[in-house]
């Protein structure tokens, strides 16, 4: 049987799940915090039939050989790392990573997760927390009748209370960053984990040495999804799944041909 | 039996064949760094050796079969994609990796750095600097254009890039790898870098579209000729020949 029909199946397969992708880009590009991811493809194993370099005769070598490529096939959906737009909300606990670094929260199961999505509030014991309810690591608490807060450059979270001139510090924000963010695990809820690929977390306080970033307070960090992009994505997608389409009919109407041939 | 049959019978598996080479392409147009190939097409002459063999009696031995793919190098489309560890090729140079099975090519630039730092292409095995594996230093990566590597102004590296000459038996092996002997290696000239870039395939799907309809109709044609010869021809032989006298 023709390899093509297989052939073709797996660069639709691969459209599809590239699809799939840019539809989850899409649905999330309002996502505070979210990065996009992108599809990347390699080539499949190949059937040499004669392989390039082999002796044609005892004095010459074939030049080019005859290889077929058996398809092609989805290797990892990569994390893309391009800072997102910031937008200013006003609000003084919604902060905004610029640069590389990720905010830590505590999991349920007193994992760390890893977040870029800096919408906070306090609990009802003050105590920051995600949108989830995972409390910011280290643990920041506002003091209920906390009039104003105030974030330094460097984490310091400072708040004035009422009938105090002096603001008064109440903890630090550090950020996390990875040697390789791209291997980090997503688990929905702006949620990421460390893995082995990933390495372990780097952590410091904002602005430091080590790149982490800067925290800007009254900002929330968009999506990092480019709809221009998706969209020029999903229409290459959409025509590559044609004429692979395209191939199968071709295929088809060949092997009609041949089986029309023995009658 | 006539030799037209089966030289119809050989072209139309050599078109079949064909058929396989393009639908890889056009699986493979979204795969960066992939390089098109192209399908050539040669005579085979089935002749006894004897020079005095009459020149008709060639013509009807020539049968056509698909010899060989090659590799389309020409450049592919250089796409922007933002990610510091994205890097195009702009010329005809490869990257090396160093993988299980000895040193590998590809124009794939879709890097990524493992736990440790050190530099991985998509598939995860080490990119060779000029000086082997290159180990990525914390801070933002810039890559300039003649590929150091350097990340806050402290230089990490050098990524290697090689020429591999015309008919030194560059072979896809998949994963958008490419195996050449080391012998055909050389410093790339001319060949430049681009951070935060893909090279995308350089298929073109409009050519692949025409080698399809070529194929495929060349195939149709194999087929008309294949049952001229079953029904036809033959039909005479055996059916109406003996009638005759």
């Amino acid at each position: 049987m023709f390899h093509a029909l297989y052939t073709a199946a797996s660069g639709m397969t691969a459209q599809q799940i590239n699809l799939d992708n840019i539809a989850n880009n899409l649905a999330n590009s309002s996502t505070t915090g979210f990065q996009a991811r992108r599809v990347q493809f390699s080539d499949l194993l190949y059937q040499n039939e004669v392989m390039p370099g082999a002796a044609a005769t005892q004095q010459t070598t074939v030049a080019s050989g005859l290889q077929i490529g058996l398809g092609t096939m989805p290797g990892n959906t990569e994390i893309i790392q391009l800072q997102g737009d910031l937008s200013s909300t006003g609000n003084p606990l919604d902060f905004a990573i610029q640069g590389t670094g990720f905010f830590q929260v505590l999991m349920p199961n007193n994992q760390i997760g890893y977040t870029r999505a800096g919408s906070f509030q306090p609990d009802a014991q003050g105590v920051l927390v995600t949108a989830n309810g995972n409390a910011l690591q280290p643990a920041i608490t506002i003091p209920p009748n906390a009039t104003n807060v105030t974030i330094g450059s460097d984490g310091t979270v400072s708040v004035t209370l009422p009938g105090q001139t002096q603001a008064q510090q109440v903890g630090t924000i550090q950020l996390a960053s990875f040697s390789n963010p791209g291997g980090l695990n997503a688990i929905g809820n702006n949620i990421y984990l460390q893995t082995t690929a990933s390495g372990n977390p780097i952590t410091g306080v904002p602005g430091g040495p080590d790149g982490l970033g800067t925290i800007q307070q009254g900002m929330l960090e968009q999506a990092n999804v480019n709809i221009v992009d998706e969209f020029v994505n999903m229409i290459l997608a959409q025509r590559s799944y044609e004429s692979n389409s395209r191939v199968v009919k071709a295929a088809d109407e060949m092997l009609q041909g041949l089986n029309q041939l023995a009658q | 039996m006539d030799s037209g049959y089966y030289a119809a019978c050989t072209a139309m598996a050599s078109r079949t064949r064909a058929l396989d080479t393009i639908a890889n392409n056009l699986a493979n147009a979204s795969t960066p760094g992939y390089r098109a190939q192209h399908n050539v097409f040669s005579s085979v002459l089935a002749e006894a050796g004897d020079e005095t063999e009459s020149s008709l009696n060639k013509a009807m031995n020539n049968y056509g079969i698909m010899s060989g793919t090659t590799l389309d190098r020409t450049q592919g489309a250089i796409q922007k994609t933002g990610n510091d560890l994205d890097v195009a090729i702009q010329g005809s140079g490869f990257f090396v990796v160093q993988t299980a099975n000895g040193s590998m090519y590809t124009r794939d630039g879709a890097f990524q750095v493992s736990a440790n730092g050190q530099l991985l292409s998509a598939a995860g095995d080490p990119v060779m600097g000029e000086k082997g594996p290159i180990t990525i230093l914390p801070g933002r990566l810039s890559i300039s254009a003649d590929g150091t590597i350097s990340s806050n102004g402290a230089v990490a590296g050098k990524l290697k890039l090689v020429d591999i000459a015309a008919g030194a038996g560059l072979t896809s092996v998949g994963g958008t790898y490419y195996s050449a002997p080391e012998s055909g290696e050389t410093a790339a000239v001319g060949s430049l870098v681009q951070q935060g870039s893909l090279e995308n395939s350089n298929v073109n799907p409009v050519t692949s579209m025409v080698e399809l309809i070529t194929a495929q109709r060349s195939a149709e044609m194999m087929q008309h000729a294949l049952s001229m010869f079953n029904s036809e021809m033959d039909k005479t032989a055996t059916q109406d020949l003996s009638k005759v006298g």
